[in-house]
């Protein structure tokens, strides 16, 4: 990622800081828990101001609720997905140590709704490996599920049960022919369609958890894909993911800057879009190391996998 | 997102402002012809419309536009209100085209409803399937159609919500959450593709409207309703959001493992109405299915709109002259027994 998109990526997520606190998730929009997490991971990976930064995290404690969860908003605490960014936007912050052990522990505590196979179920896949949801009371998908794992890792939890399940869960919805897509590998018999960004996020989430092999027709279908994204959440998605396993494509600056570039033909991006596309732009110069989880627990995590 | 915005860049004259100006003699001439025969039809409780086309290059804005002024959708009635179009985009394939609605069957929309005097016409979708919403309305070929037409389309899955009161009440949903956009529009138009479901026997314009429903509340894919139970999910967003109109494009549509990995079937057609059940009804006779074997419309009958036959006032083409049966699997429960006899 080139200075200029990083320089104009800075700007135009500063923007959407608010006066209150918190991001909006568009210029000129209201606050929202999401965007305001993806703000703090995307701006502290590239250098962002440290004041807004804070005051969005402490927002954040805020909108905590008691058990530890973060939902999309306190009318709706069954969305809890994005508890897991709060996790990650809240590392090397000891002021907000307390509040992402909470968090982690209502992740720890919580799973996806799931139940046996029965004969007449169209799926394929195996209904019991406990993930995440989006949304509680419904049964465990991939991107949260990647969420997931990348956020108990961040904070020292990859070798946990919960974490060595959804690595399986992850890999059992992984399609025959290689990619993911929302979570159903499999209907009726007929294996479905991959998608670029469910692809990227769950290959971010299983690097330095599971063998090369094991992905590595995933790994292939990505490749091939990448070069053709155009919007930020494939692009994004799949430049972490590619990034991760140290395949990053060799022209992925110019592939996020052609990215940015197309906000003149979609309008300016949603607040984690563009976090996505910053970060996978970021992505492929850090040598491995996940933007989304910071420097010293990179550091830390190098060295349990040497 | 500036809701209050208006959704049209003023950028000179576009081919939209050369059609509007034409608009005005059409509405004259079609409604004088159209009028006599309305009132001397028996009263019936729907009325929808089958239009014959067989491929996407003809004039759709004006197939639909005639389709309407037989409905009796009238310039004073479309005058100055902003609508929305919400087409049917799950997820892309370059070799199933057939999964989405058109691109160019929602440019007819667009220019029949401003020949009709709409002052904003928006498009907005938030697919269950993909989180990228924007890739489906790059990669189905849409965006290349609205960024000509400069009108604004809306990725409903990151949305700011509202609640209303769960007015069907099939499911144990108290409130729904529908986008805040709609706070700001006057007529919501389902725009669905005519295929075959693995689920629900047929999706079309009701089943459509799972789309309205932001991911950001219900998950990808909307597993939320899914938890609630498909049909009865269909049921409680139409009594609750109350759509105004349906379009279904039938001239490709999908028949055998449909939402996503069916195959394409030449219908031929494209069916529109004010009730949403009824077109449905229609629609699914038009592809060889009963209604009342679908669930959700036959719980729907006589409550949000009538699916029989004989309830139905049927303009344009009769069911028999375009019925083609659509393939049925009959490993999938919610294809089995459905058939038209």
């Amino acid at each position: 990622m080139n200075s200029s998109l990083r320089v104009d990526s800075r700007t135009a997520l500063l923007r959407r800081a608010l006066a209150e606190g918190g991001f909006s998730g568009r210029p000129g929009g209201t606050y929202q828990v999401d965007s305001t997490a993806w703000s703090i991971l995307a701006l502290s990976a590239c250098d962002g101001p440290p004041q807004p930064l804070d005051q969005a995290r402490h927002l954040l404690m805020r909108e905590q609720l008691s058990d530890g969860r973060l939902c999309v908003g306190k009318a709706h605490p069954a969305s809890f997905w994005p508890t897991s960014l709060a996790i990650l936007s809240w590392q090397d912050s000891e002021a907000c140590r307390e509040a992402q052990q909470r968090a982690v522990r209502f992740l720890l505590d919580t799973t996806g709704l799931h139940f046996p196979r029965t004969p007449d179920l169209p799926s394929a896949h195996d209904t019991m490996l406990k993930g995440w949801p989006w949304v509680g009371e419904t049964h465990s998908w991939v991107e949260p599920t990647a969420m997931g794992v990348i956020a108990l890792r961040a904070v020292g939890h990859g070798q946990h049960d919960r974490v060595k399940e959804a690595v399986r869960m992850v890999l059992d919805r992984q399609l025959p022919h290689g990619g993911w897509n929302y979570g159903n590998a499999l209907v009726f018999g007929t294996e479905l369609r991959p998608m670029p960004e469910s692809t990227g996020a769950a290959l971010a989430g299983l690097a330095g958890l599971v063998e090369r092999d094991a992905v590595r027709a995933s790994l292939a279908y990505l490749q091939h894909e990448v070069t053709r994204l155009r919007t930020p959440i494939s692009l994004g998605w799949s430049l972490l993911g590619l990034a991760a396993w140290q395949q990053s494509p060799s022209n992925a600056a110019i592939l996020a800057e052609r990215c940015l570039a197309n906000q003149e033909r979609y309008g300016e991006y949603e607040t984690s879009a563009l976090c996505l596309l910053v970060l996978g732009g970021l992505a492929t110069e850090t040598d491995g190391r996940s933007p989304l989880i910071s420097a010293s627990v990179n550091k830390g995590l190098a060295a349990a996998l040497q | 997102m500036d809701l209050h915005a208006d959704h049209r860049a003023p950028q000179g004259l576009t081919r939209r402002d050369v059609l509007r100006a034409i608009a005005a003699g059409l509405v004259i001439g079609t409604g004088l012809v159209v009028v006599p025969k309305r009132y001397f039809r028996l009263p019936q409780q729907a009325q929808t419309f089958v239009a014959k086309a067989d491929h996407y290059q003809l004039d759709i804005a004006g197939t639909l536009y005639r389709g309407m002024m037989e409905l009796g959708v009238s310039t004073t009635e479309i005058h100055g209100k902003r609508i929305l179009l919400k087409p049917n985009l799950v997820e892309t394939a370059s070799e199933a085209p057939h999964i989405n609605t058109h691109p160019l069957v929602l440019r007819g929309a667009i220019e029949a409803f401003l020949r009709l005097g709409a002052a904003a016409v928006m498009v907005a979708e938030g697919p269950g399937h993909r989180r990228d919403t924007l890739a489906v309305y790059e990669e189905s070929g849409l965006a290349d159609v609205l960024s000509e037409d400069r009108i604004k389309f809306h990725d409903l899955n990151y949305i700011a919500g509202y609640e209303l009161p769960n007015a069907g009440a099939k499911t144990t949903m108290k409130t729904l959450t529908f986008p805040a956009l709609f706070q700001e529009v006057d007529w919501i138009v389902s725009m669905a593709k005519m295929k075959t479901h693995h689920w629900t026997g047929a999706t079309l314009s009701m089943k459509n409207l799972f789309g309205v429903m932001p991911g950001r509340y219900y998950g990808w894919p909307k597993n939320v309703l899914h938890k609630a139970g498909v049909q009865s999910s269909i049921l409680d967003i139409n009594a609750t959001l109350k759509p105004h109109f349906a379009i279904v494009d039938g001239i490709i549509g999908m028949e055998g493992d449909g939402p996503i990995m069916g195959d394409p079937k030449q219908a031929g057609v494209l069916v529109l109405g004010r009730n949403l059940p009824a077109v449905d009804a229609t629609c699914c006779r038009v592809m060889g299915i009963d209604p009342y074997q679908v669930s959700y419309l036959e719980q729907a009958d006589k409550w949000l709109g009538p699916i029989g036959d004989g309830s139905i006032d049927q303009r344009g083409e009769s069911i028999a002259s375009v019925r083609t049966n659509f393939k049925l699997i009959e490993t999938i429960p919610a294809q089995q027994g459905i058939r038209l006899t």
